[in-house]
């Protein structure tokens, strides 16, 4: 399962970083060839929200946000786990809400469309908040076991390896 | 009362180990809810939306990902061996070469944590071996890198740029005189530190060896030379030079030094892709969270509380310092941005600070936030990359740590140093 998703985010990631540097090059020959694209801000523009929220899926996967790991690891068995599935459920229950939030925006927008582009509906555009999400959560799912494998089975009983953490 | 409990409730979420920028969204739907209901929350979506789709911030994953491309060619190397040829037969020759190598990456990835991954991997397991203490190689890996978030370009530069409304080439050129003073300081503390514990040098100076790195790394130094070029005199915008940086960077990798091979190239640019989508959502909760702040009028109290404490300029801008100072202790400097400077824009403006000086008191304060636990990536990179304890390498760090808060101080209150180039260029 971990490489499925793993494998669907990471070509995601590639083909939408492609296509970002190569609207941006486009565009900067165009407009300096006296042929200025107007739809070039506009499409750059979402191309980096959806790799922003397909990037920070698989940034979940791979457990590469930025966290405070420093105060968890010095607790220890169960009060540890506790800590660790309270952090992943508030995790959880955030995009719980952003992809309901997401899907609520999606239907809204009904038949607008984008400004520079008529043929592209914005909801299409928008639709990377509730799929991101969605992403978000089965990556976080997906990695629990990886993260309750960082507990140490048999807690020692003095201090000492806590201090070195 | 309530700001007091969002902040509290922040700290309690990261303490927990969520995600900072989880974190930060959750206290912004938390606050949210509570004020508007929940028919206020649909417009979470559109904020996330927005807020990850800025233009000028496009800039920072094609940044990103020429440094990745640059350094999956063979770049690093051969920046490392033109700045040993230079200054390696200094007593602790490797450190110089750490400091001086970190700056001229800097000119490429503008981030602080790329630098000290891409070269922190080959320069602190070299030191190691030369003799140095792993606590110092980390330390001097981790300030050098943080000290080049100055030097252009320089992602929470762009940041702020786009939140206070500044030019971001302006911000770009008020970096690099004191990028280079910082550099000389950092250089000037490790060699006393060097001298002290009797640390190696790399050979004696050979001019011969001088110009074969040269040669061999020319490409590499002429790249943020075109590209900067390009942005500085106005031919391209920032998000276009960086643009034009990934393709020189293919062209130079690829076609020049023929070490690009698909799978790093795959490698670099999904790396690229995470560290981008990890700044950016940093970015689009700290706008969740920033809004909400700023629809409490949460500026215009800041501004009307300092003003009726104090009205000197000096006096501002050191409350300003000290408050960046302990924000950087807690949040990434891409959330800090987002978050504090639209509350302090208006007291900034108010006063009468240059938002392009002011950017790079900024910028440097809440680097030294990055060197810091217990929020600290950089610091927490090197840390890892070295295999070293966090509080070892800090307390060798201090010392750094420093160098960096008398930069800060010079750059705050002589504002000649960052706007000369500035005046000179564009007013």
């Amino acid at each position: 399962m971990k490489r499925i998703v793993g494998r669907f985010l990471e070509w995601t990631v590639l083909i939408l970083i492609t296509a970002l540097a190569a609207v941006v090059v486009v565009g900067v020959i165009f407009r300096k060839a006296g042929a200025a694209l107007v739809w070039y801000d506009e499409v750059a523009s979402i191309l980096l929200a959806w790799l922003t929220y397909y990037g920070a899926a698989l940034a979940a996967l791979k457990r590469a946000h930025i966290s405070v790991p420093t105060f968890i690891e010095r607790l220890q068995g169960r009060i540890r786990v506790g800590v660790i599935l309270a952090a992943k459920s508030v995790v959880i229950t955030f995009f719980v809400v952003v992809a309901w939030a997401g899907w609520r925006v999606t239907q809204a927008l009904g038949e607008l469309t984008l400004v520079s582009l008529p043929s592209v509906s914005a909801a299409v555009a928008q639709s990377v908040i509730p799929i991101g999400a969605a992403l978000f959560i089965v990556a976080e799912l997906i990695n629990l076991r990886d993260v309750l494998a960082t507990v140490p089975s048999n807690p020692p009983r003095t201090d000492t390896k806590a201090s070195q953490l | 009362m309530t700001f007091l409990l969002l902040f509290l409730g922040l700290l309690v979420l990261i303490a927990g180990s969520v995600p900072i920028a989880v974190a930060l969204g959750m206290v912004a739907l938390v606050a949210m809810f509570s004020t508007g209901g929940i028919s206020s929350l649909p417009n979470l979506a559109l904020v996330l939306f927005d807020g990850a789709t800025s233009f000028p911030l496009i800039a920072i994953p094609l940044f990103i990902l020429a440094g990745a491309i640059m350094n999956a060619t063979g770049i690093s190397r051969r920046l490392i061996a033109f700045a040993s040829a230079l200054v390696g037969f200094i007593r602790g020759g490797l450190a110089m070469v750490s400091i001086s190598a970190s700056l001229f990456f800097a000119e490429i990835s503008g981030s602080a944590v790329a630098d000290v991954a891409a070269l922190g991997s080959i320069l602190i397991p070299a030191m190691k071996k030369r003799g140095y203490e792993t606590p110092f190689a980390a330390a001097v890996m981790s300030s050098s890198a943080t000290l080049a978030v100055i030097i252009p370009p320089s992602i929470p530069m762009i940041i702020y740029g786009v939140m206070a409304d500044a030019s971001v080439v302006e911000l770009f050129v008020a970096g690099i005189i004191p990028g280079i003073v910082g550099g000389l300081l950092l250089m000037f503390v490790a060699w006393l530190y060097a001298r002290r514990h009797d640390f190696p040098v790399e050979g004696v100076f050979k001019r011969a060896q001088v110009w074969t790195t040269f040669r061999d790394a020319g490409w590499a130094l002429l790249l943020p030379a075109i590209i900067l070029g390009g942005i500085f005199s106005g031919w391209v915008t920032a998000t276009e030079g960086a643009g034009l940086a990934v393709v020189a960077a293919l062209l130079i990798g690829g076609l020049v030094y023929r070490e690009l091979d698909l799978r790093q190239l795959r490698e670099a640019m999904l790396e690229g892709g995470i560290q981008t989508a990890v700044v950016m959502l940093l970015v689009a909760t700290s706008a969740l969270l920033g809004d909400y702040l700023t629809e409490q009028q949460l500026p215009q109290r800041v501004a009307s509380g300092i003003m009726g404490f104090t009205d000197s300029r000096w006096m501002i801008l050191a409350l300003l310092n000290v408050f960046f100072l302990v924000i950087g202790l807690f949040l990434h400097s891409a959330a800090a941005i987002i978050l504090v400077v639209p509350i302090v824009m208006p007291l900034v403006r108010a006063t009468g600070i240059d938002p392009v000086h002011f950017g790079l008191i900024v910028t440097l304060n809440l680097g030294i936030g990055q060197q810091t636990p217990p929020v600290a990536s950089v610091l927490v990179t090197a840390c890892s990359v070295a295999k070293a304890d966090i509080w070892e390498v800090s307390k060798v760090n201090l010392r750094f740590v420093a160098v960096l808060v008398a930069v800060l101080l010079l750059v705050t209150y002589l504002p000649a140093i960052p706007m000369s180039l500035v005046n000179l260029l564009y007013r």
